[in-house]
């Protein structure tokens, strides 16, 4: 087993928000191995299996000669290998990645009109917009010049912005300057992994735009003797037809989404960890999903605006455990706050939290108007408001149908002008949301159960749904 | 009302079924019309549910990236005659 020169390498040292030491890209030898290629990155003449962390470099530089010399670059590779190279890329060229929510061309058209010195990164899909566009495949790479070294970045650089997984592409943007992703990154390797005494093999299902996903399959490779793999698989038998391929000791990433169709599945494969995050984990699919892969599965508790911040295992306990780095306190109105030394501001927390004590809380439901769907968090009013900006809907309401299963999505009662109907609804639907939000079922009605006032109780509501639906 | 075969309306049934798909009724799905983006509008979620479903019924295992996949997944039409084809 490999074991590191360098024994500071591991120990967490604190931040100062204010601090501008330099801090640099990786904390990683140069020779490990930091992506395994299931497949051929043919272009860039790389062949399937282990790129090490020095070749990674070379292609950052690569990469980074040819990016234009404009601020923003939304970052939408879907090779987890070539969204790293480009992130950092981005980073040593003093640029700031943009992490949209998802693909929409209202997403891209809003991204590029806010942010307007802008490009686009991305690796063969279809690209919408009047923003430069680069093929990180097609666009041909300079060789490699001098020898590699690892590159320092200033902690105050804007790395990046993340959007919160809002329903529309107005969600809140995040900043993430460097110092708060370099020291998340060794927090989360601390609490997450602990010391490791080789390489760990990793393989996400989650996007690498998303916070989830880039915590786990972009930084901690960044930081920690992890090495990823570049594909995203979907269903079960791709998953483990990837984990099959990976070398031990392997990881997965995922969320409960994934795995409750993992563990439909006949076939496993042993895993050291198992990490799952982004929605509500039952202790019942915790439990099968360890039975299943013979593997400890813990559950991050993460938002986009601090990342990973406590820890639980879901098959055995309730309560969650705080990072040690990161510290809730809970006000009389029982509004929770968390705060960091590495954050650069307090952040209130969307969720019902119930301290325990200092480093222990338990989880409710979600407060005010926000929703999970299949681990994305949206607005329910902000769904409503793209509901009542199409010109055919006379009067209309969406909500979140109870009690909310996994994949339960937001529902829509609509009273529609003659002139349109549902499915061209669906259509500006589809312009306009991220597709977890589109509402679905679309209820037709002659008129919402609104009260003399105008107002609509969701008691009311909820209890016409109930009505509707068994009457059909 | 949508020209099926009995197998295509089996399979709307099973779509309807695991995607809670409320608003519709099986019988009025296009056997033609696209199942993804446009036509009945569904999305990378909706594809995990099929196939578990799909898995669940017939022991099917599909796999993303095998064309074979990618086909039956374009219309109803396709879907049902994948599933008919590996019986």
């Amino acid at each position: 087993m490999w074991r590191p020169r360098n024994s500071q390498l591991f120990i967490y040292l604190p931040y100062h928000v204010n601090t501008t030491k330099p801090m640099a890209l990786l904390q990683r030898e140069l020779h490990q191995p930091i992506a395994y290629l299931l497949a051929a990155i043919k272009p860039w003449g790389l062949s399937p299996g282990l790129v090490s962390v020095e070749q990674f470099l070379t292609h950052v530089f690569r990469v980074a000669a040819v990016l234009p010399d404009r601020r923003y670059a939304i970052n939408l590779c879907e090779n987890r290998y070539l969204f790293m190279v480009a992130f950092c890329a981005v980073i040593v060229k003093r640029g700031t990645n943009l992490l949209p929510p998802n693909k929409n061309s209202a997403t891209q058209a809003r991204l590029q009109e806010i942010y307007q010195d802008i490009y686009i990164l991305h690796d063969g899909i279809e690209v919408l917009g009047s923003a430069a566009a680069i093929c990180l495949l097609t666009t041909p790479l300079p060789l490699a010049g001098a020898p590699v070294h690892i590159p320092d970045v200033d902690p105050r650089h804007l790395a990046a912005i993340s959007f919160t997984s809002g329903s529309t592409g107005d969600s809140t943007p995040v900043l993430k300057y460097w110092q708060t992703l370099a020291a998340s990154a060794v927090i989360n390797r601390n609490a997450m992994l602990g010391e490791l005494e080789g390489t760990l093999y990793q393989l996400a299902t989650v996007p690498a735009q998303h916070m989830w996903g880039l915590e786990t399959s972009v930084l901690l490779p960044l930081f920690a003797q992890v090495c990823v793999a570049e594909t995203k698989p979907l269903f079960p038998q791709d998953i483990i037809d990837t984990l099959v391929k990976l070398p031990q000791p392997a990881m997965l990433v995922t969320t409960p989404v994934h795995l409750r169709s993992l563990v439909a599945t006949v076939v496993t494969v042993p895993l050291s960890y198992i990490f799952c995050a982004t929605s509500p984990l039952t202790p019942q699919l915790a439990l099968q999903a360890e039975r299943h892969f013979s593997a400890e599965l813990r559950e991050i508790y993460g938002c986009s605006e601090v990342g990973s911040m406590a820890v639980r295992r879901t098959a055995a306990q309730e309560h969650w455990q705080r990072f040690s780095a990161i510290q809730f306190t809970q006000g009389k109105t029982g509004v929770a706050t968390v705060s960091a030394e590495h954050l650069t501001d307090q952040v209130i927390l969307q969720d019902d939290i119930c301290l325990i004590n200092q480093d222990q809380f338990t989880l409710g439901g979600r407060t005010g108007d926000m929703v999970n769907i299949a681990g994305k968090r949206g607005s329910v009013q902000e769904v409503n408001k793209v509901l009542l900006s199409f010109t055919g809907v006379i009067d209309g309401v969406v909500f979140m149908p109870q009690p909310q299963g996994a994949t339960t999505r937001l529902a829509a009662m609509v009273v529609l002008a003659d002139t349109v109907s549902t499915d061209k609804l669906r259509q500006y639907f589809r312009q306009h949301l991220d597709s977890a939000f589109i509402p679905r079922p679309i209820l037709q009605v002659d008129r919402l159960p609104r009260e003399e006032s105008g107002k609509l109780p969701q008691t009311k509501l909820l209890a016409y749904y109930e009505r509707l639906k068994n009457g059909q | 009302m949508a020209n099926q075969s009995a197998a295509e309306l089996k399979m709307a049934e099973l779509l309807v079924d695991a995607l809670n798909l409320e608003d519709i009724t099986p019988s009025e799905i296009d056997p033609e019309a696209p199942l993804f983006g446009e036509g009945l509008g569904l999305d990378s979620i909706d594809a995990l549910e099929i196939a578990l479903a799909i898995s669940q019924r017939y022991g099917l295992q599909m796999r993303a990236e095998e064309a074979s996949t990618q086909e039956a997944f374009t219309t109803l039409k396709s879907l049902s005659a994948f599933v008919e084809a590996a019986q």
